[in-house]
């Protein structure tokens, strides 16, 4: 890994990427607490399609969303390489369900797109900007936008 | 020693967040928020760290305190206005006060001389006219307000550090006025020497030192000869005199009168008397006045003193030289000065204080060792090991540990309901005057433990309960005594463990519940249908009833607005449970049973659609095995239990939580009959009952949000997530009907 401030004059920000699907996503590494191997998770009843259910991280319960579903991509099927990232959103701990991790980038801001207007009311709304590196589209997550409100789905 | 530097050391723990409380007040202050509020923390912080300080005798703190403190006072109440000049002093003065807590800690030391400007400036602040002569004495005089009662340090300048802990002989200064001891003549010696009874009576004799120095100047002598070695102490006797010498120009009477409330617990002996101290002491104020700020001069002026020795007897046969009073008024005296302490901290009483942060991260890792305990045996029975084997014995002592581990750690919340029940007397008596009855109040089982997320809960429920017994409950003296009971009534609380929850019964020995007004009003506030047939039991109940009130007429007492429904309310969210039961002409009885904690629930596992739910205990009424004739259809899709001579509705828990489309017949299942919150029962449908455990409550909510129909989860011995089941939301999910299918987040239902 290298030192975030010791190659460029830019600041320089340092993303986990992976794979949903076909496509490429990033987190901020930041944000990243863990990346574990996926395990069943509970069900939780009356939820959002997208909510996979709840977890035991380490004796606390950790919802665990299928980041392909949320964004309105075909629900993820989980298989032995998918993992989950437990992301920080906010004040709560969530595992993002994707199907691969690819690599650590290290980027510095010119290297990021505004999201392009023709995406859909999804995209828009997750992903916060487009970041093009060595031919590849990689689109950041927004992830204070990923869990819905607590007032506003509470019954 | 150590016991006593081990408080010293939670002293300083608390002035560094008084020390950051004040700042922080004067810096709100400062940005215009100077409401009273704000002004009253700044002072009560400054007055705090005074306090403490003064217990420990650290006398320069003591005094620069004193002064910061009487113009906090000053500004607190509006004597002086709040100005931005004024703030910024304060702030100055807040950093000078800082210092010396430093230096009195052993690190660094105060610039004696920037202190005695600061001490100078502040004393202008509060007294302008009284800037020339800040040092005077005259400014001393007030001081006897602000300290704390364990203390009699006045502004005596003692300069031994071991003092009060060794059971040295003291004597402690209580004169303010020393420049006029010379003048008086009217001089008493008042010999005081408290029987056992007097502590015990929570009576204080540095309150009455302090009654006696109202009345004029006084000079206080310990006489500590009759106090045994540390082995032989008896820790509630009283070994101490106190000879006293005071000047005063009021008689014999004034003196008597300020040992009014102790009569009989002290031997008091006063007499008319000239102390032969009194001219060395004014003449070595006269040397000691003009060096105000300079330290060493403290020591010095002490070694005469030393060899006249106070008048008290203590001089003489004690093994130590005495130390010697000296009623200095110099704002800067010996810094290493310290007072005498009336109250030595008992042995073996040693409490520490923890933030209770860490003790609820002990729990949730404790409840982690747990489930990982539980993995690891269920992995090593996987491999067919012999329950003989040392792996098999030692998993075995490595569950009765883990066990045991979590007793301890909570026990560690556990607290005993007494400080909940502490405040009840003066709500009874307060309740009692209020509506013109007469009630007793007896308290049973104030020792009885309960987890410290509980207790917090408790005081709302049982103050509620009691003004209800004596508003409601109790008649007026006047009925009491035609119905021929005793004019005073009585109330009881008691608590009390039964099968592992806490029990708080209020019980009175009033007229009972009026189980006619009480169904009259039901049915005229339209609660109930007027045709309905109650059993006594049940019309008891109504009183739970949201809407209900019983009082005639609004009293302050009761009928703020909340009524009895509140506090079923209040006590079902905490997982418990409140009955009444009443008798006509002999009184109610509230019973309310709550969990021992709200970290661990008793709860039914349960298989449903695959899915493993845990349902509490609490709701559950029965279990059963439903035969097919006990099942009838009703209307189009439900179908209700016939369980005796009622018929309950039957709720498929995976239907109403959307975990499968249709239900199984329920015959093949389970069935458990619930009893939610209002009292309306239902038949809960399950696959399979893995049996009754006690889990650890996780919120759903930290890192997620509120599920309808779960009330929590929790981690089963597997390490998976299991929820618990909200009985209410549940039963009211059905009531409700299936889902709408235009809820494009959920599965339609059937």
């Amino acid at each position: 890994m290298t030192e975030p401030h010791s190659n460029s004059s830019a600041e320089t920000r340092e993303l986990i990427s992976f794979r949903v699907g076909e496509q490429e996503y990033c987190v901020d590494i930041m944000a990243v607490r863990e990346i574990r191997g996926w395990s069943p998770a509970t069900t939780l009843p009356q939820s959002p399609a997208y909510m996979r259910g709840v977890i035991n991280l380490r004796g606390a319960v950790l919802p665990i969303m299928d980041l392909a579903c949320r964004i309105g991509m075909p629900t993820t099927e989980p298989s032995v390489r998918s993992v989950f990232i437990v992301v920080q959103a906010g004040d709560r701990t969530v595992g993002l369900l994707v199907d691969a991790v690819s690599d650590i980038l290290s980027i510095t801001d010119d290297l990021c797109q505004p999201t392009p207007d023709i995406a859909c009311e999804n995209v828009r709304h997750f992903v916060r900007n487009i970041i093009s590196l060595e031919g590849r589209m990689i689109s950041e997550i927004s992830l204070d936008r990923l869990l819905p409100e607590r007032e506003a789905l509470a019954a | 020693m150590d016991e006593l530097e081990a408080i010293k050391v939670t002293f300083f723990q608390e002035c560094e967040e008084l020390l950051a409380d004040l700042e922080g007040g004067l810096l709100a202050m400062q940005d215009g928020n100077d409401d009273g509020d704000t002004v009253n923390a700044v002072f009560r912080a400054v007055h705090s760290i005074k306090g403490g300080a003064g217990a420990f005798g650290l006398e320069p703190l003591v005094r620069f305190a004193h002064v910061f403190e009487t113009l906090l006072d000053a500004l607190r109440s509006n004597e002086i206005p709040g100005t931005a000049d004024l703030t910024a002093v304060l702030l100055r003065a807040s950093d000078v006060l800082a210092d010396h807590v430093s230096a009195a800690r052993g690190l660094g030391m105060v610039d004696m001389d920037a202190s005695a400007a600061m001490a100078a400036e502040l004393k202008a602040w509060t007294d302008p006219s009284a800037a020339a002569v800040a040092a005077a004495p005259v400014e001393d005089a007030p001081e006897f307000e602000g300290f704390t009662p364990i203390v009699i340090s006045g502004d005596d300048g003692m300069d031994d550090d071991d003092l009060g802990f060794d059971f040295q002989p003291m004597t402690i200064s209580l004169d303010a006025q020393a420049a006029d001891v010379a003048v008086l003549d009217n001089v008493w010696t008042v010999s005081i020497r408290p029987k056992s009874d007097l502590y015990r009576k929570a009576n204080e004799t540095g309150l009455l030192l302090r009654e006696l120095a109202r009345l004029g100047p006084i000079q206080a002598t310990l006489d500590d000869s009759a106090l045994p070695t540390l082995e032989f102490l008896d820790a509630e006797a009283a070994y101490v005199t106190w000879s006293v010498r005071l000047e005063t120009e009021q008689g014999e009477e004034a003196i008597r009168e300020v040992f009014e409330f102790v009569d009989g617990d002290c031997e008091l002996e006063i007499t008319r008397g000239e102390a032969p101290v009194a001219d060395v002491l004014a003449s070595l104020m006269e040397v000691a006045l003009p060096e105000p700020a300079a330290p060493v001069e403290a020591p010095i002026a002490v070694a005469p003193v030393a060899e006249v020795a106070p008048p008290a007897p203590v001089a003489v046969s004690a093994p130590v030289p005495a130390t010697p009073p000296v009623a200095a008024n110099a704002p800067a005296a010996a810094p290493a000065a310290k007072p005498a302490q009336i109250e030595v901290p008992g042995p073996g009483q040693s409490v520490i204080r923890v933030d209770p942060e860490r003790i609820d991260r002990l729990i949730d890792l404790v409840g982690e060792l747990v489930i990982n305990q539980a993995m690891l045996a269920q992995r090593v029975g996987e491999y067919g090991i012999a329950p003989s084997s040392n792996l098999a014995m030692g998993l075995d002592e490595l569950e009765q540990l883990t066990r045991e581990i979590q007793d301890s750690v909570m026990a560690i919340r556990a607290q005993p309901v007494k400080s909940v029940f502490q405040r009840m007397p003066r709500l009874v008596r307060e309740v009692a005057n209020m509506t013109g009855k007469q009630a007793r109040l007896v308290m049973d089982g104030e020792n009885t433990e309960v987890d410290k997320t509980v207790i917090e809960r408790l005081a709302d429920p049982i103050t509620h309960m009691l003004r209800n017994a004596i508003d409601h409950g109790l008649e007026s003296p006047e009925e009491r005594k035609a119905a021929g009971k005793n004019p005073e009534g009585v109330v009881r609380l008691a608590a009390l463990h039964r099968s592992g929850r806490i029990v708080i019964e209020v019980q009175d020995d009033g007229r009972g519940i009026n189980r006619e007004r009480v169904l009259s009003i039901a049915v005229k506030k339209g609660l109930i249908s007027p045709d309905l047939t109650l059993t006594d039991e049940e019309i008891d109940n109504l009183i739970f009833l949201p809407g209900f009130s019983t009082a005639d007429k609004i009293s302050d007492v009761s009928g703020r607005g909340v009524g009895m429904d509140v506090v079923k309310r209040s006590v079902q969210a905490l997982g418990g449970r409140i009955s009444i039961a009443s008798r006509p002409g002999l009184g109610s009885t509230f019973t309310l049973s709550l969990p021992l904690t709200l970290a661990v629930l008793d709860g039914m596992v349960v298989d449903v659609a695959g899915e493993t739910l845990v349902i509490p205990l609490a709701c559950i009424v029965e279990s059963l095995r439903p035969k097919a004739e006990e099942i009838r259809p009703l209307g189009p899709t439900g179908s209700v239990l016939a369980v005796r001579d009622s018929f309950v509705p039957l709720i498929d828990v995976g239907l109403t939580l959307n975990y499968r489309s249709k239900s199984p017949p329920p015959t093949e299942g389970v069935v458990l009959l619930v009893e939610g919150e209002d009292g309306s029962r239902a038949a809960l449908v399950a696959d399979a009952i893995h049996g009754q455990r006690q889990v650890v409550i996780k919120s759903l909510e930290q890192n997620y949000q509120q599920v309808e129909g779960v009330a929590a989860a929790t981690i089963l011995g597997d390490g998976r997530v299991a929820l618990i089941l909200d009985v209410d939301a549940v039963i009211n999910l059905r009531r409700r009907g299936p889902p709408s299918p235009s809820d494009p987040t959920l599965i339609a239902a059937e």
